[in-house]
């Protein structure tokens, strides 16, 4: 009984990933479940249509900006946080994990009525910046995690010695702390690589990430192009999360990932 | 000496602070000062406060709108809260390799796109899709059944997707209760049905109760998937908020719609804590 619930639940989870994959290797020029052959028919015809390549570029380069900036930003503040202890630190913390909770809906609408007003609309920096504070959460607590595990008695060795706080910073807890800023850029890369519902309220017709087009490609049409744009996407995305795991990512944030998506 | 740690702290917290309160409070901020102006076809007048934006929300047709959102949420969640305790208990119990696997599993529909899970769904359920095609080929439909473009579909698209906001803190709890208070239960003669209630139900309803509270969130503000299967008569707050902002860009109404959103979800986040917490007290005793 217990066995049937966790069979049931598990193709439910899994049905329509595999779905997807499955048929875009269809031969056919419709949805057929491909069984004797394979084909690569419909990812020659995602790779030759320009709207799918230009929004992978336009959401490649928003990824990395918004992960950039928010792993630069994210480990000062980790770093200010975690070692100066300054008074008002748990509250701290929790405003920078706080959009978390604001649903992707909500900030989307606050981010369009935002950049219209400032005269960012359609303007790639609106764009990043609104990513940024989107994954921030996730660079933050991979880093207040990755600098828990950084001795702070090596950073207090290189200080009596003599270097500078900064000059520490740059040559003891920066190169200790590579791990986690690696796992960190590609957690934050990967969240903003799938962002679709922020996306689609705030960013004008120029800047149509890939899961935008997507989403107006799949509003007008289905046909096999967008499930081999689909696999693709989640080639890409499983392929940055076993990194992740890999790296130790998922297991510093498990606990708290049930506090994610909202 | 606290003066002086604030003072060293400060460049280490400016830069993201700047742009938290830039390009996150500050539009939240606006978007709750847009809710209090009256639109019109010159845009926002800023000069006038109003409530009509939040009077226009008790209309019929937008309380409908309402009323359909609070259902699909209700529905999926409490099928969640259903399916939640046999998955996890069993996940739970899984060797550690398996386990890993099993959560992985999981957690996939988060990590993949949910346009690529919409896209999946759509060629599962739509009338000559996969399922209705090997219902009819078993012989046990003659019609196709009506799967998607109503609230079926987007019932069925959610529960998988949002299930592992439920699951993960559960597991979590119950891998952190202590075996031996099983063993010590049942070795006092308690049935595994009455262990179940009397001892591992109230020290993890908790963690289930918290995790549902994200769950439902996130039901009711779903958008690509009610969109994508629910369609057009089948309308959640979040359609009718892109409706209301990108299409008759009538912002004030939009913000209005945005405030709401915001407000109910701080508020089951609250409430769930408390409800949490007297569960947890509950337990404990």
């Amino acid at each position: 009984m217990i066995l049937a619930v966790n069979l049931f639940m598990l193709v439910l989870v899994l049905a329509p990933i595999v779905m997807v994959v499955w048929m875009s290797f269809t031969p056919a020029a419709y949805f057929a479940l491909p069984t004797a052959h394979l084909s690569l028919r419909w990812y020659r015809e995602a790779l030759s249509y320009p709207g799918f390549v230009d929004a992978f570029g336009l959401s490649v380069e928003l990824a990395t900006l918004a992960a950039v900036a928010a792993v630069g930003s994210g480990f000062l503040a980790a770093y200010g946080l975690a070692r100066f202890r300054p008074r008002g630190a748990a509250l701290l913390a929790g405003f920078f994990a706080s959009p978390l909770l604001v649903p992707s809906v909500v900030f989307g609408i606050a981010m369009l009525q935002f950049v219209n007003r400032l005269g960012l609309y359609n303007n790639l920096a609106g764009l990043v910046l609104a990513h940024v504070v989107v994954v921030v959460p996730y660079a933050i607590r991979t880093l207040g995690v990755t600098l828990r595990t950084v001795p702070e008695e090596l950073e207090w060795a290189a200080m009596v010695l003599g270097s500078s706080r900064l000059r520490t910073l740059l040559r003891v807890t920066l190169p200790l702390s590579a791990r986690g800023l690696v796992t960190a850029f590609l957690f934050c890369f990967l969240m903003s690589f799938s962002e679709v519902t922020m996306t689609i309220f705030m960013a004008g017709p120029s800047l149509q990430t890939l899961p935008v087009r997507l989403y107006t490609y799949m509003s007008d049409r289905i046909d096999p192009t967008v499930a081999a744009v689909s696999s693709l996407v989640v080639l890409i995305s499983l392929a940055l999360a076993i990194v992740v795991d890999l790296l130790g990512g998922f297991r510093l944030d498990r606990g708290q990932a049930g506090r994610a998506g909202a | 000496m606290r003066h002086d740690s604030a003072w060293r702290v400060a460049p280490y917290l400016l830069p993201l602070l700047l742009v938290m309160l830039g390009f996150y409070v500050l539009p939240l901020a606006g978007t709750l000062g847009d809710s209090l102006h009256p639109n019109t076809p010159a845009g926002i007048d800023a000069a006038h406060w109003t409530l009509h934006n939040y009077r226009r929300i008790a209309d019929p047709l937008y309380g409908g709108i309402f009323l359909r959102t609070l259902r699909i949420s209700v529905i999926v969640t409490a099928i969640t809260a259903l399916l939640a305790y046999p998955v996890a208990i069993f996940v739970a119990r899984l060797r550690p390799r398996l386990e890993a696997l099993a959560i992985l599993a999981y957690i996939s529909p988060w990590l993949v796109n949910t346009l690529v899970k919409a896209l999946g769904w759509t060629l599962l359920l739509r009338s000559n899709g996969i399922v209705n095609t090997l219902l009819r080929d078993a012989g046990l439909i003659a019609r196709p059944l009506h799967l998607m473009l109503n609230e079926t579909g987007v019932v069925i698209a959610l529960i998988p997707g949002h299930f592992m906001f439920a699951l993960l803190p559960l597991w979590t709890a119950l891998r952190g209760l202590d075996p031996a208070l099983g063993w010590a239960a049942g070795s006092l003669g308690t049935s595994p049905g009455a262990v179940f209630r009397r001892v591992t139900l109230p020290l993890t309803l908790p963690a289930l109760i918290a995790g549902l509270v994200i769950n439902f969130i996130m039901n009711m503000t779903a958008f690509a998937v009610p969109m994508l299967l629910g369609g057009e008569g089948h309308e959640v707050v979040s359609m009718l908020a892109y409706q209301v902002n990108l299409v008759l860009l009538d912002w004030p109404f939009g913000a209005a719609l945005a405030v709401v959103l915001l407000a109910i979800t701080l508020l089951l986040i609250r409430v769930g804590q408390g409800v949490a917490a007297r569960a947890a007290g509950a337990g404990a005793r």
